[in-house]
């Protein structure tokens, strides 16, 4: 469109239907983006686009655990081992049926960074001993001997070596007979590669053949787990390792033994833990928060500005709309994004710069029409003249915001290449409750243009081409009959400047 | 448009400034008797948080932490959430880490001492105090590598209107709003934490939004009236023109603010009141800023600068002119409309 600076030379009109257009677009993308798309199919409900209950909440507000792993200070891990750890803790936390985790590395100073919720349909969940769980080194091995055979002074790790978890190709539990005898029991079952088959097989018959028959034991780290008496050649690839286990125990060895062992040893720099009662009460107070709150700023926008402030009301419920649907991801396939504390300041501030962007328009206009223009002419030159101040405002919160984003980021996202000249110094990710206020505050500010501006002047505009919609006062201008004295008291009493 | 007042802001600066140089002042007093907390986030250390019943001795609590030599260990209790839930607060600096053993082990034993009172761990926190620094240290880099890029995009944006001093002037107010906040959490007594960050960076944006908007109605005055207005009308008239739209934006937002403050408190989750009341607070004074502190400060500073560089002054107005060619025409036209 263009406009003269004063008198508008080309109004491009916009048709009647345009408001409703409008409308049923924002309403029904508010609708799918609050409740979401879900299919019930007997007990099972499948969600095809998640809605704001399906948001993923930062462990600040539903409680959870954060701890931070790092390498022993005289270790230097290299960035592949970082890795083999990182994916190592991965597994366990699959493997201990966490599957809505977040794991960060910082290469630089051999950090693995990982925040998971508290898992709510765990009632016994015990977050220090799954901390303890994901940080265990977890090598397994198997030695000739018993401790029993350890002189004075002497540990495990004199006991000749046979094999480590690495000769392991994978490891089973089992419910299996006992050797000689009828009872069953809980056991793990591990099929060897090829380059442990031999060497066990060569131990097995040595150890058998002794008197009395040798033993050989299995440890997991520096914890005892299993003491078994060789009593023939195994040479089948086939070990078991048993020490009456309970089923659980069982496959939680067997996890660890296919999880691996890592590349070195984890230690905890730290370690914080958020119970759940700090949390659930905060969700359910701030959706409540949030919807009051909302309903104040739309009695607000109307009462101020009246037909520009009801049509910057539903401007503002497609932002805050679209800034979920960010955040959910919507899409159940694509990944969700956390939301914290600060994230939800960010939309705060976002919904603030909405806000604002109305105000300045609705100003804008009143001021026009109180100075003698026609309404399409008021709405054109107010939107026009109140768009310098908003573009400035929102270009300089998404300079906040990916600044932000860079600095609290993960190492690898866009924001964080960036700006590597200026965080060169810090490691990478300490603190993604910071990130979620930069990425709320650049989604509702990029959001803030498509509905805050343009989708409220597409409203606007064709709102006032209805007839009803004509009277100045709808814009918070003086009535015409009111304006005429005021302009005749001014002629009166001279120009004022 | 122009039938409304023109207040004079600049006349009136001796009082607008005093105000917060006052408040800063007795702030910094109010530091230095009673000191700030920092959040074990930031200066690192261990704090356990058990919630318990019945009468707890806090005394007694401190030896059996001690006992387990983790060095000065404070211990305090207060009440969390909704009133129904009584905690102790356990906290100490171990350089060597908390690991899930050691709390364990300490949950355990404290549990054991306490057996009538039915300890249970709500919240823990172990932080090295070298990522503890490191986290203050980045979010101070952050903050002030966003200060210099929005000196730099104002002073772009506004260079007709001398941007670089503007921005710097811009930036005057945001350091003052930032201060702002760190009176409220000093006031309160409440420890600088991650809530703290996040809540100087939301007045930080909303503040350079409201400078931004007043420098903006400068720079439309400024084509529309060229030079037929002094430096100091020119302020007075867009700072007054701004000054609805300011109150509006900010009585929406900060009311909105205050309502999640109200709902949360009445629902019990006090937690979000470290940040809820900094933010409206903060909210506020960026709208006075832009409006009562940069303005007048950047007039006095052009003032000041054109009285000692008269040939810059002097090429200053060569620019307007050219300028105001194209523009004299528009001001013309917009005049006759202001007199109608």
């Amino acid at each position: 469109m263009h406009w003269h600076r004063n008198g508008v030379k080309h109004l491009k009109r916009v048709a009647k239907p345009v408001f409703f257009i409008v409308l049923v677009v924002i309403l029904a993308f508010t609708g799918i983006v609050f409740f979401g798309v879900h299919t019930q199919y007997g007990d099972f409900t499948t969600t095809v686009i998640r809605g704001v209950g399906d948001i993923r909440w930062g462990i600040d507000i539903r409680g959870g655990v954060d701890v931070t792993f790092t390498s022993p200070s005289d270790y230097d891990a290299t960035d592949a081992e970082v890795d083999a750890a990182k994916s190592i803790v991965e597994t366990r936390l699959v493997a201990n049926n966490i599957t809505d985790y977040e794991v960060y590395v910082d290469y630089g100073n051999d950090k693995i960074i990982v925040r998971f919720p508290w898992q709510a349909e765990d009632e016994s969940f015990d977050p220090e001993e799954a901390v303890k769980e994901l940080g265990a080194t977890a090598l397994l091995t198997f030695r000739e001997g018993s401790e029993k055979s350890l002189e004075d002074g002497q540990t495990y790790e004199d006991l000749p070596l046979i094999l480590t978890g690495s000769d392991v190709e994978s490891a089973t539990a089992v419910y299996r007979q006992k050797d000689n005898s009828k009872e069953y029991e809980y056991m793990v079952s591990l099929k060897l590669k090829d380059s442990g088959k031999d060497k066990f097989a060569e131990v097995t018959e040595r150890l058998s053949s002794e008197t009395p028959k040798g033993y050989i034991s299995t440890y997991m780290d520096d914890n005892c787990i299993s003491v078994a008496t060789a009593n023939e050649k195994i040479s089948g690839g086939e070990a078991t390792i048993s020490g009456s286990f309970t089923a659980d125990e069982a496959k939680e060895l067997a996890d660890q033994i296919n999880g691996g062992a890592l590349p070195f040893k984890l230690e905890t720099s730290s370690f914080n833990t958020i119970s759940p009662t700090l949390g659930t009460g905060a969700r359910d107070a701030m959706a409540l928060a949030g919807v009051i709150a909302f309903a104040i700023i739309a009695v607000f926008m109307i009462v101020l500005y009246r037909l520009p402030g009801f049509v910057a009301v539903i401007g503002l419920i497609g932002q805050v709309a679209g800034t979920f649907f960010a955040i959910t991801g919507f899409f159940s396939f694509s990944s969700s994004f956390t939301l914290t504390i600060p994230g939800i300041a960010g939309i705060i501030l976002a919904v603030g710069m909405g806000v604002d962007a109305n105000v300045i328009t609705g100003e804008r206009i009143k001021e026009e029409i109180n100075s003698g223009k026609t309404i399409d002419t008021a709405i054109a030159t107010g939107y026009k003249r109140a768009f310098s101040a908003v573009f400035d405002g929102n270009i300089t919160m998404i300079i906040v915001a990916i600044i932000l984003m860079g600095a609290f980021g993960t190492p690898d996202s866009l924001a964080s290449t960036i700006l590597k000249p200026v965080f060169f110094m810090f490691g990478a990710s300490t603190e993604g409750t910071i990130y979620s206020f930069g990425y709320t505050l650049m989604v509702g500010v990029i959001l803030n243009f498509l509905f805050g501006i343009l989708s409220t002047r597409l409203m606007t505009m064709s709102l006032s081409r209805f007839k009803i919609f004509r009277n100045p006062v709808l814009y918070g201008g003086k009535s015409a009959k009111k304006r005429a004295a005021e302009n005749a008291a001014v002629t009166e009493g001279g120009a004022v400047k | 448009m122009n039938n409304k007042k023109v207040l004079n802001f600049i006349g009136a600066r001796k009082i607008l400034f005093a105000i917060p140089i006052a408040i800063v002042a007795i702030t910094i007093i109010f530091n230095c008797i009673f000191g700030v907390q920092m959040a074990i986030e930031f200066k690192g250390g261990t704090m356990l948080t058990y919630s318990y019943t019945g009468e707890i001795d806090t005394n007694a609590v401190k030896s059996v932490v001690e006992g387990e030599n983790y060095g000065a260990v404070t211990v305090t209790t207060g009440s969390a959430m909704n009133g129904s839930m009584e905690t102790v607060e356990v906290s100490f600096s171990s350089s060597e880490g908390l690991t899930a053993d050691k709390q364990t082990a300490l949950s355990d034993k404290l549990k054991e001492s306490f057996k009538d009172n039915n300890l249970d761990l709500v919240n823990s926190q172990d932080v090295n105090p070298t990522s503890g620094t490191e986290f203050f240290l980045k979010c101070l880099v952050a903050v002030v590598f966003s200060f210099i890029l929005l000196v730099i995009y104002i002073a772009f944006r506004f260079k007709k209107i001398g941007g670089l001093s503007a921005g710097v002037f811009a930036l005057v107010a945001l350091v003052h709003d930032c201060f702002m906040v760190y009176a409220v959490f000093v006031f309160c007594r409440f420890p600088i934490d991650a809530n703290f960050m996040a809540v100087v960076l939301t007045v930080l944006g909303n503040s350079i939004n409201n400078t931004i908007v007043v420098y903006d109605r400068i720079r439309e005055n400024r084509n529309l009236y060229g030079n037929s207005l002094s430096l100091r009308e020119l302020v007075n008239m867009s700072i007054t023109q701004s000054i609805t739209r300011s109150v509006n934006t900010t009585l929406t937002t900060a009311f909105a603010v205050l309502t999640i403050c109200i709902v949360c408190a009445i629902c019990g989750v006090t937690s979000i009141m470290t940040f809820a009341i900094p933010m409206m607070i903060g909210l506020i004074c960026g709208t006075y800023s832009s409006l009562c502190i940069s303005g007048p400060l950047w007039v006095l500073w052009r003032e000041f600068y054109d009285k000692n560089h008269k040939d810059s002054n002097f090429n200053s107005r060569k620019d307007d002119k050219k300028d105001g060619k194209n523009l004299a025409s528009t001001a013309v036209a917009d005049k006759k409309k202001l007199m109608v």
